[in-house]
């Protein structure tokens, strides 16, 4: 009986923990397992190696090129989208013409299908026919134009510019969001003892947005260590290994070298950074 | 505001939206001329002509009809599915008291930080088990999963701010707790359900890893994998690639331009306190 009032109350949980479990959890649980193996991810031969793909990783120089690779796409969309996403926030904050306009401009990018923006931004790097070589030649800087996507000097901050443009507007909405639970009072305070633009900005906007920016870096930290389709679709992780990155490393080494053990390892590694870099922004969320 | 200030910030403004509109330019402008016009003229150059020619052709040649087909399906089912699954999962957070709920609502969120990689070998050898691999419906089950986090953290955040009162008032009257999230919860959240089905539509049909992972055959491609190849077949055709960008996201912008308001609301509100 008491059961049957449990469960009559309960099962609505059921469901989401059903799917939870099946494909998710068992998953997780079954790629670290794989991560303790020598293994092609198909055969049934298997070798029990305890943690030695994951010293592997450490001190492997493709897998630390990836691992920097990883780490410079982190601070770029750390310090410029953020930065920027804050500047455009304040600007469109304030009532001025065509605000909505502005927004949903800076924002419609981050509604696109990487698959295309990586194809858009492609044929903007065309090293031919492209519209950044172009420019350059036609402003008589022709020695500036180069491969921007297979120059390995250059690649990684080529996808990076790619990953800025669709990327600022994201943080922007969200500042803009914290921008509006400031109280006018205030400013207005600081308006009578005379304060400057600049000295609101730093007295009192930034530190009322102190947990949007926790939010902000968290959610920014985790979209880094899952980037994958711009690096597949603009460079397949080349020149060399110039443009790889965690998820396409873990892609390439489970499904094309078919290391299923070491791919697994990676992707634990990504898994386990990114529930570490997570955990601020799911405690701000589940205290409310 | 001082006016000098405005003005510098006005333009500020001006350049970067112009910088950000830049690609959707070069795009479209791509799209509407020949390939022999772009190559020999330069991509800035006004159309010696405009055509439209290029759009039908890049369907046909892409296939476009096949994937679009599969993504609209996926998220027909995907979207009302997951977003129901979630529904139910976050009334009982929002609503009940439990010893475990705040562990459990926390062990839902930590799916927010999990990136599907560390699931897609596993998941692969499950589908493959459930004969699900390479099969459009495989993508429903992990498509699902991964929305679920953040749907019942938005909709947990929403049910919280309904009166406790009208919940009793219908339990009162003799509705089981499904019903209560049906007939009196669900109804007073539609912009909450409104903002996650255009933000779950986008989601779904901008998901690339998992339908590279999971689809290998030509029929069950989704627009994002139908692009992918098909820039790869015509790589150096510009106008026809530019303009099978555009059928592929036109969707998306559709969606984007109409219901804009609706889903602004709904990425700020798992970010922030309501």
């Amino acid at each position: 009986m008491q059961m049957r009032r449990f469960l009559s109350r309960y099962w609505l949980l059921f469901p989401a923990l059903a799917f939870y479990g099946v494909f998710l959890v068992y998953p997780m649980i079954f790629s670290f397992i794989v991560s303790l193996y020598r293994w092609d991810g198909l055969s049934p031969a298997k070798v029990f190696i305890g943690l030695r793909n994951y010293v592997r990783f450490f001190s492997d120089p493709t897998s630390l090129l990836v691992l920097k690779n990883n780490l410079t796409w982190m601070a770029f969309m750390l310090s410029i989208p953020v930065a920027l996403g804050l500047i455009l926030a304040v600007i469109l904050n304030e009532k001025i013409p065509g605000r909505t306009f502005f927004r949903a401009a800076f924002y419609s990018p981050t509604v696109l299908p990487l698959v295309a923006v990586g194809i858009i931004w492609s044929w903007i790097y065309n090293p031919t026919f492209g519209a950044v070589n172009s420019f350059f030649r036609i402003i008589g800087l022709p020695h500036l134009a180069r491969n921007w996507l297979s120059d390995p000097g250059v690649a990684l901050y080529s996808v990076i510019l790619t990953g800025i443009w669709q990327g600022t507007g994201f943080p922007m909405l969200l500042f803009l969001a914290g921008l509006q639970t400031i109280p006018k009072e205030l400013y207005e305070a600081a308006d009578i003892d005379g304060a400057t633009g600049l000295q609101k900005f730093f007295y009192i906007t930034i530190p009322s947005l102190r947990e949007t920016f926790v939010v902000v870096i968290s959610l920014l930290m985790i979209g880094s260590l899952k980037v994958f389709d711009l690096i597949y679709v603009m460079t397949w992780g080349g020149p060399g290994n110039f443009t790889q990155v965690l998820s396409t490393w873990m892609y390439f080494n489970t499904f094309v070298y078919h290391k299923a053990g070491f791919g697994s390892a990676i992707a634990w590694i990504t898994a386990a950074t990114s529930l570490g870099v997570a955990y601020p922004y799911i405690r701000i969320m589940s205290r409310r | 505001m001082r006016r000098g200030y405005s003005n510098v910030s006005f333009f500020l403004l001006i350049f970067l939206t112009l910088l950000v509109l830049f690609p959707f330019a070069i795009v479209v402008l791509t799209s509407l001329r020949t390939q022999q016009d772009v190559v020999t003229r330069g991509v800035f150059a006004p159309p010696e002509f405009v055509t439209l020619q290029n759009f039908p052709d890049a369907w046909r040649m892409g296939r476009f009809s096949v994937y679009y087909k599969n993504s609209l399906s996926i998220c027909l089912v995907k979207v009302p599915l997951g977003i129901f699954i979630a529904a139910l999962a976050a009334y009982p957070l929002a609503k009940y008291r439990f010893q475990l709920r705040e562990t459990l609502l926390a062990f839902f969120l930590l799916g927010l930080g999990i990136p599907v990689n560390v699931v897609l070998l596993p998941l692969t050898i499950l589908l493959k088990k459930l004969y699900l691999l390479d099969n459009l419906w495989g993508l429903l089950f992990p498509y699902i999963v991964f929305g679920l986090p953040f749907q019942i953290l938005v909709l947990r955040g929403f049910f919280r701010g309904i009166p406790d009162e009208l919940v009793d008032a219908a339990r009162i009257d003799g509705c089981t707790e499904f019903l209560v999230l049906l007939r009196v919860v669900l109804p007073l959240s539609v912009p909450a359900v409104l903002a996650l089905f255009i933000m779950d539509f986008l989601a779904t049909w901008n998901e690339f890893l998992m339908a590279l992972i999971f689809i290998h055959s030509d029929k069950w491609k989704t627009v994002p994998l139908g692009m992918m190849y098909f820039q790869g077949q015509f790589a150096s055709s510009y106008p026809i690639i530019n303009a099978g960008v555009l059928l592929g996201i036109l969707p998306v912008v559709v969606v984007y331009v109409l219901l804009q308001r609706y889903f602004v609301s709904g990425i700020t509100a798992g970010a922030l306190k309501e």
